[in-house]
């Protein structure tokens, strides 16, 4: 090659790099973060605590592809410096025609309006605390598979998410056995900030599993979860009512139902001012194996001050009166920021 | 006498001062769509430009994806992008977004300090659509909405 061939092809690599580099730079990327703080009752006495630290990413690789992450940082009485590092959520989305996408990774599984709308985000919760529903570990929060997804189809703005992962004791990266779990969630949005929604999730948990509240699987257990939700967040009135029926089915206990559900609603009275209430139900049938069998009844009151819509207060008062545990009553006061 | 002369004479002032410096309202602010040469349509009803600018269409009809372009909602032309196209207060719109590109459905829009950074936006930003004031360019194509270049 010639002095001369050698000089073009080095100025044709480095007009190669350089338009790579353009197109990297070119990228949109985004950092947020949501934390809180809180004051609360409990015991008999006074405390402070600090919540999660969300950390969410969201990057446009190009005119399809984008990145989304979520990793949180949260209290871990078990760990050296008493902090972990869990990754929430790690999707990529190729959004292939019009409002359609398809996701692969590290999900929220979309049985829930919660779970799939607030995620880590306390800033975003109407309350300060999830529904009860979460603490009693009565639905899958996570899935790692594949999803396919749209939204806003249609005068009805018609949505659907199908997806299919690692069922359930299985971990972030090896499913513990052939089985996958399978969520289809449908919702409409007849009216503006009305959203009505079904959905329905499928999985095989094996023998053996090991499940998130430190309970090992004795039998392999068919699962089934039909939900169904309403939730209306409007200028005035807010309203959110979820509920799921949990269908287990093991050798030994036959078709066990269990009934979950929460329901919460508020009033906005000033501009930046909401008052509300959070009443959660949980009841489980006698044969119940896969569940904890704790039976609980909660209400709870609270306020709400929005100063801005990254700085949020809330007051509340909770009774929980819980099969196995008995009654408690708890006062509670957050400050969840995003910044 | 004398004293009442004095009140109603800085009155008179007041009034008139009141007239001349009163800022310029959000109401009261003209709004122009502005577009992209490429993908972005001449004209679209009001109906589609709010569903367009809420996110709820992610791609024009020959495939592009939309990219939404909006002044900050603490300029006038923010404030009355909020008012008239979105009905919603600047702090609500911000939570909007914030909450819609953290649920992973849509792209966060672009958001400007100045009507000219905007526009500049626009024209070099195939499929990009934004709400500007008065736009007086060339490199970019004006969105008349239910008919009118302006409302």
């Amino acid at each position: 090659m010639t002095r001369s061939k050698l000089r073009i092809v080095h100025i044709i690599s480095i007009l190669i790099c350089l338009s790579v580099h353009l197109k990297l730079s070119a990228q949109r990327t985004q950092i947020k973060g949501f934390v809180a703080v809180q004051a609360y009752q409990e015991d008999g006495k006074f405390n402070f605590g600090i919540g999660e630290q969300d950390l969410f990413i969201t990057s446009e690789l190009n005119d399809n592809f984008s990145f989304l992450g979520e990793t949180v940082f949260k209290f871990s009485p078990n760990s050296s410096t008493q902090f972990n590092i869990s990754v929430e959520r790690i999707i990529v989305n190729y959004n292939y025609k019009g409002n359609h996408n398809a996701l692969i990774g590290k999900h929220h599984t979309p049985t829930h309006y919660w779970n799939d709308t607030y995620h880590h985000g306390r800033v975003f919760f109407p309350t300060i605390e999830r529904p009860l529903l979460f603490a009693a570990q009565t639905l899958p929060i996570h899935t790692t598979g594949l999803a396919m997804q749209g939204f806003n189809l249609g005068k009805l703005k018609f949505g659907y998410n199908i997806m299919i992962g690692n069922g359930i004791g299985s971990n972030d990266v090896v499913d513990n056995d052939s089985y996958k779990s399978v969520t289809a969630a449908i919702h409409i949005k007849p009216k503006d900030k009305l959203q009505l929604g079904l959905s329905f999730y499928n999985d095989v948990i094996s023998e053996g599993a090991d499940l998130h509240h430190d309970i090992t699987v004795d039998e392999k257990i068919n699962q089934q979860l039909y939900t169904a939700t309403i939730a209306h967040f409007g200028r005035k009135f807010e309203f959110l009512a979820e509920g799921t029926l949990a269908s287990n089915h093991a050798n030994s206990t036959g078709t066990v139902n269990s009934f979950t559900s929460y329901l919460y609603t508020g009033v906005r009275i000033k501009d930046k001012l909401i008052p509300y209430i959070r009443i959660d139900y949980l009841d489980y049938q006698d044969e119940e194996i896969y569940f904890i069998k704790d039976d609980t009844f909660s209400f709870l009151a609270g306020m709400r001050y929005e100063i801005s819509y990254l700085i949020v207060v809330k007051m509340e008062y909770q009774h929980i009166d819980k099969e196995m545990q008995g009654n408690r009553d708890l006062f509670n006061t957050q400050i969840a920021i995003g910044f | 006498m004398r004293y009442m002369r004095l009140m109603i004479f800085n009155f008179v002032i007041i009034i008139i001062g009141l007239f001349h410096f009163t800022p310029v309202i959000a109401q009261d602010i003209e709004l122009t769509i502005i577009g992209n040469t490429e993908s972005v349509p001449d004209e679209l009803t009001m109906n589609q430009l709010k569903s367009i600018l809420r996110g709820e269409k992610l791609r024009w009809d020959d495939g592009k994806g939309i990219k939404i372009a909006l002044m900050k909602t603490n300029t006038p032309v923010g404030t009355g992008t909020c008012e008239k196209i979105y009905d919603m207060t600047g702090n609500e719109l911000n939570k909007y977004f914030l909450a819609l590109v953290f649920q992973g459905k849509v792209k966060a829009p672009t958001f400007f300090n100045s009507v000219n950074e905007l526009e500049s936006y626009v024209s070099q930003t195939p499929g990009a659509i934004g709400v500007s004031h008065n736009s007086t360019t060339d490199l970019i194509k004006i969105v008349s909405i239910d008919g009118k270049n302006a409302f």
